[in-house]
């Protein structure tokens, strides 16, 4: 059994800092390991990602997150990695990375994603330069999420993206806006790989579950769609030992 | 000049593009005279300061603001997935 808190969307900053601790002072008691969807800041300063790594850094478990839209507001993505890393957060931008937890391997294969839309209503790869240049990059990060995925082994692998990989986990968002909230592709990636199970934020009207074309379960973990500080779900039921389940 | 068409959309704008706000969850709904706010943010300062920038721009629109705080508790269920 391996137990994972996700959330995403929590913008934090200075008026922030503080709310999620008591909750995120359960975790080992809750799960194994915390997964962050991206929008980890409101602008992507690295003065909040220093407010980020106060909130969510130096818990007795392992955080993994990707950053969102938000965390590229302010063209410094890179100093706010920076300010994560050197906080003992890993950030995944299509890589993966394996936690080693009581006997298991959890692979987490990350990458923020993008639109693009879904079946029937989905950008083309076509025209003015500008919009040849908006579904590259939809096509690239789906790109380097699959390869991403296929890259470990692991007993159960998780998909990390901030962007949707469906478009079950938008219902309640206006379908105007479904194409800058995720993409078809991502899902393709999704199922390109044993994937366990998919977790995305950025739709903070959508819904709580999906389901890729292939069968694996999406779970859209934005805070405003979870009302709590994270979800924690369960992986590997099948494989529980007993003396393992009440280890924590 | 902003029409009434284009007072919803510009709106959104202000609420994600201004630098103290930058939210792109809430919802703005017209009813008659009045624009309701919905949604929900991280703080209370974040919520007043969305009414506080939307009097500015637009005084002479009324609004009413249904705008949630997150709640931000441990959660008491876990879900398996199979």
């Amino acid at each position: 059994m391996i137990r994972i808190a996700a959330v995403g969307d929590v913008h934090v900053d200075k008026d922030v800092v503080g709310r999620y601790r008591p909750a995120l002072e359960e975790l080992p008691d809750q799960a194994d390991a915390l997964l962050v969807a991206g929008d980890l800041t409101r602008h992507g300063t690295p003065e909040e990602a220093r407010c980020f790594a106060k909130e969510f850094g130096g818990l007795a478990v392992p955080v993994v997150v990707v950053l969102g839209n938000h965390d590229h507001q302010s063209d410094q993505q890179e100093q706010v990695t920076e300010v994560l890393t050197d906080a003992g957060i890993t950030v995944l931008e299509g890589a993966a990375t394996v936690l080693e937890i009581r006997g298991h391997r959890l692979g987490i294969a990350g990458t923020k994603g993008f639109g693009g839309g879904f079946a029937g209503a989905c950008a083309s790869n076509f025209g003015e330069r500008e919009m040849k240049d908006f579904v590259g990059t939809t096509e690239r990060f789906a790109t380097v999420l699959e390869n991403a995925l296929n890259s470990v082994e692991c007993d159960a692998l998780v998909a990390l993206t901030h962007y949707a990989p469906v478009p079950e986990t938008l219902v309640g968002e206006p379908l105007e806006i479904y194409a800058f909230l995720g993409s078809y592709q991502l899902g393709r990636a999704i199922d390109a790989a044993p994937t366990a199970l998919a977790l995305h934020g950025h739709a903070h009207h959508g819904s709580e579950r999906g389901r890729t074309p292939g069968g694996v379960p999406v779970r859209n973990v934005a805070h405003p769609v979870i009302k709590q500080a994270y979800n924690v779900y369960q992986l590997l039921s099948d494989e529980v030992d007993a003396t393992l389940a009440t280890a924590r | 000049m902003t029409t009434d068409t284009d007072l919803e959309a510009e709106i959104q704008r202000l609420l994600t593009e201004h630098d103290r706000i930058a939210e792109q969850g809430i919802t703005v709904q017209r009813r008659d005279h009045l624009i309701v706010l919905g949604g929900e943010v991280e703080s209370a300062q974040r919520r007043d300061e969305i009414c506080k920038q939307i009097s500015t721009h637009f005084p002479d629109v009324q609004i009413t603001c249904d705008i949630g705080i997150t709640r931000a508790q441990a959660p008491s269920e876990v879900e398996e997935i199979s």
